[in-house]
């Protein structure tokens, strides 16, 4: 060799989780779990991964708590405020402490949870406890403030529009879903986004109702000991009082006719086809949601047939995959195709549907499912490279059942189901009534255009 | 999020189509060196306890070597790599192979380098390091592939980045009109009509110049064998001895003046780029304090920076606002830069998150102003010393992943520093107020900015810039006296740019 670089540090060593990574478990790092009387769940997981605590906040709601009409979008900007500044922290005040500790630090919404964290050094894990304490008990922000926040979601918005998979998503969600609240998407409808200005009332009702210690669990991974996650813990959130509200989703209705819809698109792209099923919610108990996970990657992964034949060999599409999140209520199983030319979008959907028709009868291959079962374990074992990867890994897990435990759970299940299983459970959920199917493509004249302009060149 | 934002899971998939990539940021400590005269690869390794391998196997050679008239035949090579068949195996093969050890391999490609990365499970490093190796040198170069990667390439450049995504368009256009004339011009994808003409010969071609013992650097991190570093060599030495790529590229040359290129397209945001070459890069005694002006002025999808205080915070004018010294491509995806994106020349840019179109006018004079205060004023005491602070801890955050620490430590090499991490600490520790401010007037003053604009109505806009007329701007909440009286001296701010530095192009012109 020319040059050997030997790093003599060895750091990032995490001798003690790495010896854990060797077991079979799916989640193979030790844990604690702390209930306090207010409700509020501490999760601890020490690490050897050196000096960087990452700290997430899971807060259980989301879109999906988005019960009363004109309120899309809203647990997505109430995000937002809750960095606008608290009794003892203006938001500037917060920025500056951030700063200093060299976090890294962000929110995200989805459907089901509110996720807050940060990572940084171990030296700043007291006074970044306290002050993230301080705007989960104590936020604060004024009028102005708000109206000024609900300029950037719009502007969030406005970015994301050029993207037509947002609409598709919009406009599928809508259609399969007539009363949830999973009808709309995280973001929100443009009409709602523009009338956030006028709901600063709801904001703070908003914060009443699910800003409560009984929805919300703190998970420290890291450069930390239980002793001192329990000592601030209570130390600072010990005194945030337990809420009552409990939001009122209601539950969709059985489809019992397939559904359809397409989306002009106003400017070129190429076509996008999404076909989706009525699926089951998350579950790490019973087998359906884990049979279905295993057959999204089976029947429509980039090592499935028809992957290979719609990508690979005939090369009609360039993107497709399954979409099918862990979700607290009934989820949509969603496969999508981006296609080359809107003369295969018929075929392509064709040939999506006749893949769910053929594992509704047919059995997965015994090897492919082991193979199957190896993915998912590895995909777990690489994910989680830092604490803050394995905090990231947790923390949708944690909102949906407020412990690691059910990681292994679904682990074990998943070594329960059959070729039997997927095929049986495959055919009660992959109906023609429960489908939906939405088509986005550029607006005819638009084509027509294009196409002209593609000629002149 | 704020900050993170809501990115709907289909983009990912998008981009995963042709950025495999991306993992984590930054460094290591680099230790003592050897050197072994027996074959010409060199290699960066960084053996832990972990019971993950990565590999990040690099060439010295990228898009600027891209024969003139075969723009993207850097990139498609590198695509015919990691996505395509080898002379024994079909790509499916491998995918069926990759599969059960959920891994996959990656690609990345930019001016002056490629990187293939991967990590495997050490369970299944014998296996997987065997697909990889033969991926690289054993390439297939089979018809079906490259008709395949030929069209995601002109797929990736006429719908994912002219139709998708204002953002990365105004961006990398950005990058296009400041290096015109220049080898670092066109995409690193290409051309959508040098890709049209491009032929499996000529990947065959750049495969064979460019792959060279020379030109490899092989890094390795993770809890891997001792004898795979000599393994991994010794299979390497496969490749022709060739000559080291020594092609280093000085700043483009631009006119004086501003020119403001405005991209019509129908879409209902208005996005905004600004930028011109700096003269300095990692390997600059003045990076470190263009490093910290970079963070107070616009740090990545931070909110406590300057400009995102000023635009997104006090006014609600967008999603963000961001300052760079170095090219970080896909911003909207990721929170740190991938490494291995080194280059001889590097810009400094602004990126406005889409705007509404009625603010476009004010926020681009609003982003000048910013810009000429900042290098009138420089930094303050308080915001030196904090940002210091930020960035002494923060790139901890940035190599928190043996692949980061990997990349970083790959890019140390390349501009031949000592490891990053140690390097940043002792560098900043060193600085003072003065040292940054003169580095702001030194290096940020420039009287050739380059302006990309996506916008729908580009007359109007157009009309708007080249008549000076004020562009008042209205909230829907009381502002501060400081914010309004501001706000009347940015309504009015010139814009120094002549009628004929002003172009509107058809969005179809981009990349073409």
């Amino acid at each position: 060799m020319r040059l050997i670089i030997i790093l003599s540090l060895l750091i990032c060593v995490p001798v003690m989780a790495l010896a854990q990574q060797k077991s079979r478990k799916l989640f193979p790092y030790n844990y604690t779990t702390d209930d306090f009387p207010n409700g509020l769940r501490l999760i601890t997981v020490p690490t050897d991964y050196p000096n960087l605590v990452a700290l997430y906040i899971v807060v259980q709601t989301g879109s999906r708590n988005e019960v009363e009409p004109g309120k899309s979008g809203f647990a997505h900007f109430f995000e937002h405020m809750m960095f606008r500044g608290s009794e003892n922290y203006t938001a500037d005040q917060r920025e500056a402490i951030f700063k200093r500790a060299g976090a890294e630090t962000n929110a995200y919404t989805s459907d089901d949870r509110t996720v807050y964290h940060a990572t940084f050094s171990k030296d700043d894990l007291d006074e970044i406890m306290k002050m993230e304490a301080d705007r989960f008990i104590r936020l604060k922000y004024a009028l102005p403030e708000f109206q000024t926040e609900s300029l950037a979601v719009k502007g969030e918005y406005d970015k994301n529009s050029a993207n037509p998979f947002s609409k598709l998503y919009e406009v599928l969600r809508e259609t399969a879903f007539k009363t949830h609240t999973y009808s709309h998407t995280t973001m929100g409808y443009l009409k709602d986004i523009q009338d956030m200005p006028n709901q600063f009332e709801y904001s703070q009702e908003f914060f009443k109702r699910f800003y409560r210690p009984e929805y919300t669990t703190v998970v420290l991974v890291g450069d930390v000991t239980r002793a001192q996650a329990l000592d601030l813990t209570k130390k600072y959130f010990g005194d945030w009082k337990r809420g009552d509200y409990v939001a009122k989703i209601p539950a969709e209705p059985k489809q019992t006719e397939p559904r359809k819809a397409h989306v002009d698109w106003p400017s070129p792209t190429l076509p996008i086809v999404a076909v989706a099923f009525r699926g089951p919610a998350y579950s790490d108990v019973d087998k359906d949601k884990m049979a279905l996970d295993l057959l999204a990657q089976v029947g429509f992964g980039e090592n499935s047939d028809l992957y290979q034949k719609l990508v690979l060999a005939e090369q009609k599409v360039d993107v497709l995959g399954p979409d099918f999140s862990n979700q607290m209520d009934p989820e949509l199983f969603v496969v999508l195709a981006r296609v080359k030319d809107p003369k295969d979008i018929d075929y392509v959907r064709d040939q999506i549907l006749a893949t769910f028709k053929r594992y509704s009868t047919e059995l997965i291959p015994q090897d492919k499912l082991a193979a199957t079962r190896s993915r998912l374990r590895y995909s777990f074992a690489m994910a989680m490279d830092s604490s803050n990867a394995i905090a990231s890994t947790l923390a949708p897990f944690v909102s949906l059942r407020r412990t690691p435990e059910t990681i292994d759970k679904l682990a074990e299940l998943m070594e329960t189901i059959s070729p039997q299983d997927v095929s049986d459970i495959a055919a009660r959920y992959f109906r023609d009534e429960s489908r939906t199917i939405v088509t986005l493509a550029p607006q005819a004249k638009e084509t027509a255009k294009n196409e002209v302009k593609e000629r002149g060149k | 999020m704020r900050r993170r934002p809501f990115i709907t899971r289909l983009t990912s998939k998008l981009i995963s189509l042709f950025i495999s990539l991306a993992i984590l940021t930054p460094a290591i400590a680099l230790g003592r060196t050897q050197k072994n005269m027996s074959t010409k690869i060199a290699s960066v390794l960084l053996p832990n306890r972990s019971p993950l391998v990565t590999f990040r196997i690099q060439f010295m050679s990228g898009g600027a070597a891209d024969p003139k008239g075969k723009e993207g035949v850097a990139a498609l090579t590198a695509a015919m790599l990691a996505q395509g068949g080898t002379r024994t195996m079909t790509y499916e093969q491998f995918l069926e192979a990759m599969y059960p050890m959920a891994t996959s391999f990656g690609w990345q490609i930019d001016k002056e380098m490629t990187v293939f990365t991967g990590t495997t499970h050490e369970d299944n490093l014998d296996k997987y390091y065997g697909l990889i190796s033969q991926m690289l040198l054993d390439p297939g170069f089979r018809s079906d592939d490259f008709t395949r990667l030929k069209t995601d390439a002109v797929n990736f450049l006429k719908v994912s980045l002219r139709e998708t995504n204002d953002e990365e368009l105004g961006k990398e256009y950005l990058y296009n009109v400041i290096y015109d004339g220049h080898p670092y011009e066109h995409h690193n994808m290409g051309t959508v009509s040098s890709l049209g003409k491009l032929t499996v010969e000529d990947v065959r071609a750049f495969y064979k110049a460019n792959y060279t013992q020379a030109n490899t650097v092989l890094a390795l991190a993770g809890g891997y064998p001792k004898t795979l570093p000599q393994r991994v060599e010794t299979d390497f030495a496969k490749l022709p001895l060739g000559q080291a790529n020594k092609a280093k590229f000085d700043a483009p040359k631009l006119a004086s003046g501003m020119r403001i290129a405005i991209v019509k397209r129908e879409t209902r945001a208005t996005a905004l780029s600004l930028g011109f070459p700096i003269k300095v890069t990692r390997a600059d005694k003045d990076w470190p304090a263009l490093a910290v002006v970079a963070s107070y002025f616009g740090q990545h999808r931070s909110s406590n920076s300057y400009l995102y205080q000023r635009l997104r915070e006090a006014r609600g004018l967008n999603y963000g606002n961001y300052a760079y010294i170095e090219y970080f491509p896909r911003g909207m995806f990721q929170f740190t830069p991938d490494p291995n994106l080194g280059r001889s020349s590097q810009i400094f840019q602004i990126w406005i998150r889409p705007v509404t179109p009625e603010n476009g006018h004010f926020v681009l004079r609003a982003a000048l102003y910013e810009y000429d205060k900042l290098v009138r004023e420089g930094m303050t005491k308080g915001a030196f010393e904090a940002t210091r602070e930020f960035l002494t801890k923060y790139n901890n955050i940035l190599t928190q992943t043996q692949d980061a620490q990997l990349g970083y430590a790959l890019d140390s090499r390349y501009y031949n520093i000592p490891d990053y991490v140690s390097y940043m600490r002792e560098q900043l520790g060193k600085l003072t107020l003065e040292d940054v401010n003169n580095a702001i007037r030194k290096h940020l003053k420039s009287e050739a900015i380059r302006i990309v604009i996506i916008t729908k109505d580009a007359e109007a806009l157009r009309d708007a810039i080249l008549s000076s007329r004020p562009s008042p701007i209205t909230y829907n909440s009381p502002k501060p006296k400081e914010i309004t009286d501001e706000d009347k001296v940015i309504e009015t701010y010139k814009i120094k740019v002549n009628p004929e530095g002003v172009v509107i192009v058809p969005v179809e012109k981009v990349f073409e």
